[in-house]
């Protein structure tokens, strides 16, 4: 277990995960991209600006709260919740595109790329390019744009242009899809802003980093207000950029356990699902090599989840490596006990999580029972629920027009 | 020790000897169904192709136009499996021993039929093209061991001149050089970049290099058959099948791959 904090090694692998698996006109921009990071990640000047816009742009550091209600509900665990909700945008998606904003900018970019499931990595962008007055396009599947259109018209708002995406299930993976196909044509002056911790290396690894100042603060919150690091923490996965930002600074603390939380969809047996690391096989795609939901001839297949944000096949490499290694756990909630959790946070706390997160909290009716009341978990709230309303109606049956 | 060449040598050997330049047709194998994938890779052959490229199908075809994507799309709702395009090729050698076949897609497909893929030789394909892939791996290292397949390698203009080198170091067969930025079919052409680009891969491999992406018209193909050892033709045939697959009536797109050979071979 030791030296997972080490990984990827210089050709971009977490152990047998992860790599460069691109058609060839995009090797070079990756390696350009590799070396610009490369030096500029321990450039004081570069890492106090992003530090300067995470306080006072997307008004970090995100609080550490203690769900009372939540914990005398479950009269299980201390139950925290770390609150990505509160940042800039509504989500944890905004700590990487400040970044690689500024990854863009050094490299001379002035056409901005990226694609989103639920719109979140869609504003997130939109936003930061917006600041900088850099041409902005964002891709997103067609089935997404249609339920998750108040983030479209956000974007929008921001003055980038959406393209929906009609294309394989219409659904993230073909945004993606499309936005590489856009890479690929505009190579020279577009900067691709992936937005998990997925793709061909560098991504999976920048999209960490940058993300990684949600775990770095979570030590230092944890230690000022219950005098330990938590026993666990939980995150939901789809690519996995909440989880990996809020896993990577305690990789190396054997005693605080990390779960991630897959969204099962309609049910793990139901096969109408999206989670590569429960029900599915190593495989590679869009890049990188990490588990799968495929057929037996390799062929992608669809994958259903309330969530659009964890609607994908695939899941970032460094999963697939915390996976095989057991330093983390990765479990699966359907969409019954998301919306079932979706409310019950919503009412017992006061805080609406987007349905994304709601994956999280609903991990809690499987594992709260196996802690005491003086052990301390923590939840990453990834997200706000503002976007998942008409959802959520829609599930509920009740017509909001 | 000397080898024996392989179909695939002894077809670039032919071509040099005769001074010819390669016409090669792609295909995406299973549209509109296998059938006429059979028929199309024999009318190919008798209209002047050289070596066929038969595309095989995946859900996610990244560096495909929108042309070929939806090819792949009819494939795979056919069922199209590359268990059953070994069984095509297998078909077409029974009249057919001397025309090499490539098969091009994605790492996926493959890495999922491993143990066909290594037995596929001997049902009669050549090489395989994996387009996501970087040039420099060795398919070994891929997990693809035990095989006689060539495997065949893009260069695109963004590739950098100490990759080049490595690229061709580990390539057999021909070197396939993307004469543009983008997805298949895309039509911005880039003829003189090509040209000096194509001249220094040349100055590092004697392996002849063809020219592909974004050929459409006889005056391209001879413009960029001028360049080098020969071009492919890939969405404009692809396009052409879906045109004439109601009637299967394949006979223009015959003429047109006529007109191509004679454009590259003034």
């Amino acid at each position: 277990m030791n030296n997972l904090s080490n990984l990827p090694n210089s050709d971009g692998f977490f152990g047998e995960y992860g790599g460069k698996f691109v058609p060839e006109t995009l090797m070079h921009a990756l390696k350009e991209l590799d070396e610009t990071y490369s030096k500029l990640k321990n450039n004081p000047k570069f890492i106090e600006e992003i530090d300067q816009d995470l306080v006072q742009f997307v008004g970090r550091p995100s609080p550490l709260y203690f769900a009372k209600r939540l914990t005398n509900h479950y009269s299980g665990p201390q139950i925290w919740l770390k609150r990505e909700d509160l940042n800039h945008t509504g989500a944890h998606k905004i700590n990487n595109t400040v970044g690689q904003i500024l990854l863009a900018k050094a490299m001379g970019k002035k056409r901005i790329i990226a694609e989103t499931g639920a719109g979140q990595h869609g504003v997130a962008t939109a936003t930061v390019a917006a600041r900088l007055g850099l041409e902005c396009h964002i891709y997103m599947g067609a089935k997404d744009v249609e339920r998750q259109s108040l983030n479209v018209y956000r974007i929008k708002l921001l003055g980038a242009e959406v393209h929906a995406v009609d294309s394989g299930t219409a659904t993230l993976k073909d945004a993606l899809n499309e936005a590489m196909r856009d890479w690929v044509t505009n190579i020279e002056d577009t900067y691709y802003i992936i937005g998990s911790v997925t793709g061909p290396h560098p991504y999976p690894m920048i999209v960490r980093d940058f993300n990684a100042i949600v775990g770095r603060e979570l030590r230092k919150q944890s230690i000022e207000q219950f005098s330990q690091y938590p026993d666990a923490i939980i995150a939901c996965v789809g690519g996995g950029s909440n989880a990996m930002g809020i896993f990577y600074p305690f990789l190396e603390e054997s005693n605080v356990e990390l779960i991630g939380v897959e969204a099962a969809g309609s049910g793990l047996m139901s096969g109408k699902h999206a989670a590569p690391l429960n029900d599915g096989e190593p495989g590679i795609l869009h890049g990188a090599k990490s588990y799968l939901m495929q057929d037996e001839n390799g062929q992608v297949i669809d994958t259903h989840s309330v969530s659009a944000g964890l609607d994908y096949p695939g899941v970032g490499p460094e999963h697939s490596n915390l996976k095989d290694s057991g330093r983390a756990n990765y479990i699966a909630v359907d969409d019954k006990e998301v919306i079932d959790s979706f409310h019950l946070i919503t009412k017992l706390e006061g805080i609406m999580p987007a349905l994304e997160t709601a994956h999280a909290f609903a991990a809690l009716d499987h594992i709260a029972k196996n802690y005491t009341s003086n052990q301390h978990i923590v939840i990453n709230v990834s997200g706000r629920g503002d976007k998942d309303i008409n959802t959520v109606a829609t599930m509920d049956g009740i017509s909001l027009d | 020790m000397e080898y024996p060449l392989t179909r695939l040598d002894e077809k670039i050997l032919s071509l040099k000897n005769a001074s010819k330049k390669a016409l090669v047709a792609y295909l995406v194998a299973g549209d509109p169904d296998l059938d006429s994938t059979l028929e199309l890779m024999h009318g190919f052959v008798d209209a002047g192709v050289d070596i066929l490229e038969v595309g095989v199908p995946f859900t996610d075809p990244i560096a495909e136009g929108p042309i070929i994507q939806a090819a792949h799309d009819r494939a795979l709702k056919n069922n199209t499996s590359l268990t059953k395009i070994f069984k095509l090729v297998k078909k077409f050698r029974e009249k057919n021993v001397d025309t090499p076949v490539i098969l091009m897609g994605y790492i996926n497909t493959f890495l999922a039929n491993i143990k066909a893929l290594e037995e596929s030789y001997v049902s009669g394909s050549d090489a395989v093209l994996i387009v996501d892939i970087p040039g420099e791996s060795d398919l070994k290292n891929i997990g693809i061991k035990n095989t006689n397949l060539a495997s065949i390698s893009l260069i695109a203009p963004t590739t950098s001149k100490d990759r080049i080198s490595k690229i061709c170091d580990n390539s057999s067969g021909f070197i396939y050089y993307v004469t543009l930025r983008g997805v298949t079919g895309s039509s911005n052409l880039n003829i003189s970049e090509a040209e000096s680009n194509i001249n220094f891969i040349r100055s590092q491999t004697s392996l002849p290099v063809f020219a592909g992406f974004g050929i459409k018209t006889p005056d391209d193909a001879s413009s960029l058959s001028k360049l080098s050892d020969g071009v492919v033709i890939g969405s404009s045939l692809v396009e052409m099948i879906n045109n004439h697959s109601r009637k299967k009536e394949f006979k223009k797109i015959y003429n047109y791959l006529n007109e191509i050979s004679k454009a590259i071979s003034l």
